[in-house]
């Protein structure tokens, strides 16, 4: 009767491997995230390229590579053509994301795995929501509701609640419940008692110290390191934790006054800021308070300056700096340049906010003990001089002269089998394709292509003899009141307002920094020079913990506090996924599942359900009791037919009195809060040994049975009062009775 | 439409106002009920209470400008919802925020709040109104700031069992139309919109889903609008001759909401047209320069062209434009634009430059939207010979006057195109003139209504409406109460939960899986001194309860007797008994029963009255059974009477109800009296009669 719900990983689970899973909800599959590591390695992808045609819709949580990497690689090259579900934020930092991505593995490598265009036209697909909108699918999930959450952790990080006939599927990882100077945190209040819950075990082992002790830390390490003549590197993400960071420092230098310059750079680092600037919304209370009441934009940065390019940083003022630098896993990007320049000195300091990726330079450096020396590869893209670009230019020569070739004889064949004319040179009609304003490489390729046509979209047609202008015969159609018009025709187009707007922008590729535009366009014959070298980690090296993630405590109350009556686990070490496994199924549900690649567990619920109508006669007798947010009252009914006979409807019951039911006493009794209501009510009560009360001088009240499920998960409570026969006796009774309700 | 339900009889008047009153649907308006300013709109339905907007009327002042508030008790408002930052629409907020008994939440959007605060501050200090006049200060303004909460477009919030949320509306930025759905009967208030996309703003949405009531504004009646690109022409043509000419244009407007698309467009205009970057743009208005920044950070909630263009440089910082402070700042040499407020010329910047300019031929004025009647401007578009200068002289006036009016208000084509598609089965109209809100009411009747399913309604201030919603209320039986679904007839118990307006069916066991209650078993264990044979006790209960039996305790191997299946007696010590059971009312008297019993052995008092068995005969048995039926029946209907066939017949308040003591039985002409009795009967049968063995 429930609705079927199966679940597949298809990456990241008892490891931390980028995640992806599949979820298939009454046959219709959702893929949830779609990550990625910094290593772009294709075999993690496997297990998606063999279900990305089947994926109906895709969602995704968090605007990392991570969480969204291989969205491009799958659109353009695994066959995933799903419509794609997001916030704004996720959307738009996101696509920055992996533009970074791409420039930074492009100016070390010959990356070709994915290209803009490919990222631009997977985003392009996105449709972007807003925290808990109700999104109704239709077509094949029709019924399906997905709504997104927030979850802290990153701007616009998104808890997914898939909702089909008032089930509840959850998915929530990497989520933080603490609010943040720009995020707040998660309400796990919105999706209580889901049919299933997605979740990862990712931090289910890590303890955190407190906030402020860390802030304090933090700041301390960095202002020792500037103080002693050090520069300070700390390797971030494109656009999530790195705008903490970036508040943590902007504010901690407005208080002191310091003069140390902060920089920012990555390859998209001003577009970011200016994004992040108008993302007010998404963000958390504090910071929408503050421009609300003053219209002090957070990020409106004084402090931090922002770079796309390198070269500004080295121009910058000899001195001791901050660099925020892409990516956080220093496998590439301005982060491992930088690196590797800093490494030697030691004075610098090297401070890790994130736990690296597994396999990367970062994870390796935050070993125990560090290493002395790491080998790393230094790749530069340099253009071509001197006999290689000869060569190059050799052999793009070379290229175009075939294809001319091939186009002419094409050509020739063609004329001959049409028309027999051949269009050479020579003829006067043909403009020479030579003067056209094509830029020279394109022209290069299509050069010969040209030649048969005079302008663009004019074939002769294969009745002519010689090439003409079109001509159309004028058969108008008159009537009475003269010609025939069609008023369309006449219609003023609303076009002038969007002139502009197609000129200026009209593509989705938003605004790339003036550098990285030059550096994609410039298409100089170019090369990508590596070599290998050993560096000496001289610099200090500190991780200190800023995910912005739940930590193992704070997760398992949270899952209690959710309450799920079935849990998959994934995205974890092995180790913290059969710890959190374990204390779940001790603590909070019987149904854990810790899934492996590419096994689907079936997490559909055993609820047995069936839909009444509440006639009108049943209801103006039923006496609801309240409880908190809920009504409750105990109905005895009959099962009947709805005037349309499509519903069973109940009605009252007709027969004299209905079946003696056994009476049930509701609420939740705190064994401390009745003490304090005795207490107000002039008994005297103390806690007695093993979790007893004793009431008065004789009567003892005490809680028995199963009560280590905690929360919402917990049984029946079992509850025994024990005295001998006095009137205390019977007061305290009363006074316990008050704390239910009778049904 | 309006309640048809006759006079319920005294009988049912307990339930009956319950459901009557729960069903109905009220809309009363306010303010802006057949006229335009003080925008309120109140909605009451099964107990929940929505109020839309919150406004000042801008042609009155103090007390009078205000909603009729006293019509309603602002303590029951659960929510307040508030579509735009204009003060006929927001502007009595702090009033009712901070002066009133209202403790619901207020809801609007993030723009809609940035811009409150600005713009309510400014009206404050602006507004020359003696202190006791004063509706709030600063302060309350400020104080109002934290308790409005804000809505994104499209976020589903729900507040005491209301969800609701919001679309865009046009208009204005942040603009915003509510949908609220309170048990399934969907209300959608439009607020101020426009259809129609525009340079930065989207055109108000389509619902995805049709409501039940649509409450539309009606500002432009049957009017018709300009298409937009005629009179962007118009306005760019008439700048771009004045100015190449040397002359100097005057655009008065108010400071926020149409005044940023004509920079916009200004601003677009000169960056295509080279000729004209050397002339200067002036924006004069310090409140709207304070809101530029949350123009700037809101691109969020523009439309697309503005998010596209954003990918390259934020339009709202304007290439072209340069803000003046006051006149004083201005120096007066060749051809400019102007743009300044107020926009109706009262007085102010906009007021002195036109007293500079409008005796010269060259320079023009443009009204670029409604104007108030009795304002300069709203004279100078019948372009009279002469005006009157603020010093009092007469001047000719020379410099020409053209009207184009950006508006964002729907027109009928938008306002009849969006309620063809959108179908709703009841348009409430407000927020219009009654001629203008008449002329729609009569072209949407012969529109829409022809069907007879559409019911137009265009109640005026403090005027209600009254609908009735029949909600079926669908429950949802889960869990082990649903391991089977029932067949016709079959009988269905359980614990019904309700939660807003979701119903659920389960079983005891179920409720802590189901819901976050959680349900208790309560063991009471009580000790009695008793020095009595053990055997004394038993018999004694032998007398008294059907079923006692007899056992030993598994564990200490002592006697133990089980009360009617329920309460176990056990022989604790000699001089001890214990009983122990599951509290229940029947297991409690049971087990109180059993106490006295236990009490007047161990007091050796004289015995309990025991009536030997052959002394009592059925037939007496029933006797007196139907007489304490028959006494109880006179206790609570009065007029209780013996028919020939045995029945009872009861009147009461002229309506008459007969019982068969035998069956129960109840036939009555009233539905309510019948239900009373056979009740009653039931209850009473349950006194009179032995308590049933359970499971039996």
């Amino acid at each position: 009767m429930g609705t079927s719900v199966q679940v597949t990983p298809l990456c990241g689970v008892y490891n931390e491997n980028p995640l992806s899973y599949l979820v298939s909800i009454d046959g219709f599959n959702f893929l949830v995230d779609c990550g990625w590591n910094d290593l772009f390695d294709p075999a993690l992808l496997e297990p998606l390229s063999r279900v990305a045609s089947k994926i109906d819709a895709v969602l995704l949580s968090y605007p990392d590579t991570l969480h969204l990497g291989a969205l491009p690689y799958a659109m353009s090259h695994l066959g995933l053509s799903a419509p794609i579900y997001s916030t704004e934020p996720v959307f738009r930092l996101g696509l920055l994301t992996m533009y970074d991505q791409y420039l930074s593995r492009k100016a070390v490598s010959d990356f070709d795995l994915f290209t803009l265009d490919d990222v631009d036209s997977a985003f392009l697909s996105i449709t972007r929501l807003t925290y808990s909108q109700n999104h109704h699918l239709s077509g094949k999930g029709e019924g399906i509701v997905i709504a997104p959450h927030v979850a802290g952790h990153l701007l616009g990080g998104t808890v997914w609640k898939i909702t089909k006939d008032g089930e509840d599927v959850v998915y929530a990882v990497d989520f933080n419940h603490r609010k943040e100077r720009h995020l707040n945190g998660i309400v796990a209040e919105s999706f209580v008692r889901p049919a299933v819950l997605i979740t990862e075990a990712y931090n289910a082992l890590s303890n955190q110290p407190h906030r402020a002790q860390r802030d304090r830390e933090f700041l301390e390490k960095i202002v020792r390191t500037l103080e002693g003549g050090g520069n300070v590197l700390l390797p971030v993400d494109t656009a999530g934790r790195a705008l903490e960071l970036i508040l943590i420092l902007e504010e901690f230098w407005a208080q002191r006054n310091l003069g140390y310059d902060i920089f920012f750079l990555t390859y998209v680092a001003s577009s970011t800021i200016d994004y992040v600037k108008s993302f007010l919304e998404w963000m958390g209370d504090s910071i929408a308070k503050s421009f609300e009441t003053s219209r002090n934009n957070a990020f409106q940065l004084k402090r931090v300056k922002l770079l796309i390019n390198k070269m500004d940083l080295d121009n910058a003022p000899i001195g001791p700096k901050v660099v925020l630098a892409s990516m956080a896993s220093l496998e590439a990007g301005f982060s491992h340049d930088i690196f590797v320049e800093w490494a030697s000195d030691v004075r610098n300091l090297v401070l890790f906010t994130e736990r690296g990726q597994f396999g990367t330079l970062a994870r390796m450096l935050q070993a125990n003990p560090p290493p002395k020396a790491v080998k790393v590869t230094m790749s530069k893209r340099v253009p071509l001089v001197g006999d290689e670009l000869v060569a190059y230019e050799e052999e793009q020569k070379r290229l175009k002269k075939e294809e001319e070739l091939k186009a002419s004889l094409l050509k020739q064949e063609e004329s001959r089998a049409s028309h027999g004319v051949d269009n050479t040179s020579s003829d006067p009609m043909v403009i020479d394709t030579t003067n056209s304003n094509a830029p020279p490489d394109v022209a290069g390729s299509h050069g010969g292509g040209y030649r048969d046509i005079l302008f663009d979209g004019f074939v002769p047609p294969s009745t002519s003899v010689a090439p003409m202008f079109p001509f159309y015969e004028n058969n108008t159609e008159w009537d009475d009141f003269g010609e025939v018009v069609n008023p369309d025709d006449y219609v003023v187009k609303d076009e002038d307002m969007n002139q502009t707007a197609l000129h200026v922008g009209g593509d989705i590729d938003g605004k790339l920094d003036e550098a990285a535009a030059s550096f994609i366009l410039d298409t100089k014959p170019s090369k990508v020079v590596s070599n290998e070298l050993t560096v000496q980690v001289k610099c200090s090296l500190i991780y200190i913990d800023f995910e912005g993630r739940s930590d193992g405590r704070s997760i398992k109350s949270i899952i209690a506090r959710v309450a799920p009556l079935k849990l998959v686990l994934v995205h974890g070490s092995a180790e913290a996924t059969e710890h959190l496994k374990q204390h779940c199924l001790k603590h909070i549900c019987a149904h854990v599942y810790a899934p492996q690649i590419e096994e689907t567990v079936d997490v559909t619920s055993d609820l047995c359900a069936y839909k009444v109508q509440l006639s009108e006669q049943l209801m103006s007798n039923v006496l609801f009791k309240k409880l908190g947010e809920y009504e409750v009252a105990w109905i005895d009914a009959v099962a009947g037919k709805t005037e349309n006979h499509d519903m069973l409807s109940l009605l009252p019951t007709v027969s004299t009195p209905p079946p003696r039911h056994k009476s049930v006493l509701v609420g939740d009794l705190k064994m401390a809060d009745l003490k304090q209501f005795l207490a107000s009510k002039g008994v005297q009560v103390e806690f007695a040994g093993g979790g007893s009360l004793r009431c008065g001088e004789y009567v003892t009240l005490r809680k028995v049975g199963v009560a280590g499920q905690k929360g919402g998960g917990s049984g029946i409570q079992q509850i025994v009062i024990e005295g001998p026969l006095c009137e205390d006796y019977y007061k305290i009774r009363e006074h316990l009775y008050s704390q239910f309700y009778l049904l | 439409m309006a309640s048809t339900a006759q006079p319920a009889s005294s009988l049912k008047r307990r339930d009956a106002p319950v459901t009557r009153e729960g069903d109905q649907l009220t809309i009363i308006p306010l303010g802006a009920g057949s006229e335009v300013g003080r925008s309120c709109c109140y909605m009451t339905f099964k107990g929940k209470t929505v109020l839309f907007d919150c406004g000042i009327h801008p042609a009155y002042s103090g007390m009078s400008a205000l909603p009729y508030f006293d019509e309603i008790d602002p303590s029951t408002i659960d929510v307040l919802l508030i579509t735009h930052f204009h003060l006929d629409h927001a502007a009595s907020l702090p009033y009712f925020l901070e002066k009133t008994t209202f403790r619901g939440k207020v809801y609007m959007t993030h723009p809609t709040k940035a811009i409150y605060k600005l713009l309510l501050t400014d009206y404050v200090k602006v507004s020359k109104v003696s202190v006791e006049d004063m509706l709030f200060d600063e302060q309350d303004i400020n104080n109002s700031m934290d308790r409005i909460e804000v809505i994104d477009y499209h976020q589903t919030k729900e507040v005491n069992g209301i969800k609701f949320w919001c679309y865009t509306a046009g208009h204005v930025l942040g603009a915003a139309m509510f949908m609220v759905d309170i048990a399934g009967v969907r209300v959608l208030y439009t607020g101020d919109y426009s259809r129609e996309e525009d340079r930065h703003l989207q055109a108000a949405e389509m619902p995805e889903f049709s409501p039940d009531i649509c409450i539309i504004e009606s500002t432009y009646g049957v009017q018709l609008h300009q298409p937009r690109h005629v009179r962007e022409k118009r306005f760019t043509d008439v700048i771009h001759t004045t100015v190449s000419q040397g002359g100097r244009v005057l655009i008065p407007a108010f400071a926020l909401g149409r005044a940023q698309e004509l920079l916009l467009i200004l601003d677009e205009y000169w960056s295509t047209h080279k000729e004209l970057q050397n002339i200067p743009i002036y924006y004069a208005s310090p409140l709207a320069r304070k809101c530029m920044s949350v123009y700037q950070t809101y691109i969020l909630a523009m439309n697309e062209r503005i998010r596209n263009q954003f990918a390259h440089s934020n339009p709202f910082q304007f290439k072209f434009i340069q803000n003046l402070n006051s006149i004083d700042d201005f120096t007066d040499n060749g051809p400019c634009v102007v743009m300044a407020s107020p926009g109706g010329l009262q007085s102010g910047l906009s007021r002195q430059l036109f007293d500079m300019w409008c005796s010269d031929k060259k320079n023009s004025c443009v009204i670029p939207g409604y104007v108030v009647e009795g304002t300069l401007a709203k004279t100078i578009i019948n372009e009279p010979k002469e005006v009157t200068l603020m010093n009092g002289l007469m001047a000719p006036l020379n410099m020409s006057v053209h009207y184009i009016s950006f508006s964002a208000h729907a027109d009928y084509a938008q306002t009849s195109a969006f309620l063809k598609e959108l179908r709703p089965p009841n348009i409430v109209l407000v927020h219009g003139e009654a001629n203008e809100m008449g002329r729609l009411k009569q072209k949407l009747i012969t529109e829409f209504a022809a069907d007879g399913n559409t019911k137009v309604l265009t109640p005026k201030n403090c005027q209600s409406v009254e609908m009735m919603f029949n909600s079926e209320k669908m429950a949802k039986t889960i869990g082990k109460l649903a391991e089977k679904t029932p067949e016709v007839g079959e009988t269905v118990s359980g614990i019904l939960v309700k939660k807003g307006f979701t119903y659920q069916i389960m079983a005891p066991e179920d409720l802590h899986v189901f819901s976050q209650l959680s349900t208790a078993n309560i063991f009471q264990r009580i000790t009695v001194p008793f020095n009595g044979a053990f055997g004394v006790i038993k018999h004694r209960l032998e007398q008294i309860y059907e079923s006692v039996e007899s056992g030993t305790d598994e564990e200490s191997a002592v006697p133990t007797l089980l009360v009617h299946k329920l309460v176990t007696v056990k022989q604790d010590s000699e001089k001890h008994i214990s009983m122990h059971w599951a509290a229940d009312p029947v297991s409690d008297m049971v087990s109180d029963s059993v106490v006295a019993l236990v009490l007047n052995i161990s007091r050796e008092l004289p015995k309990v009255v025991i009536e030997s068995e052959a002394s009592k005969t059925e037939e007496e048995n029933e006797k007196r059974a139907e007489k304490v039926i028959y006494a109880l029946l006179v206790s609570l209907f009065g007029d209780v009477k013996r028919d020939e066939n045995g029945k009872l017949v009861i009147s009461v308040d002229g309506n008459v109800a007969k019982l068969d003591k035998q069956s129960g039985d109840v036939e009555s002409e009233h539905e309510g009296l019948k239900e009373k009795v056979r009740t009653a009967f039931r209850r009473i049968q349950t006194a009179v009669n032995p308590i049933p063995l359970p499971g039996s």
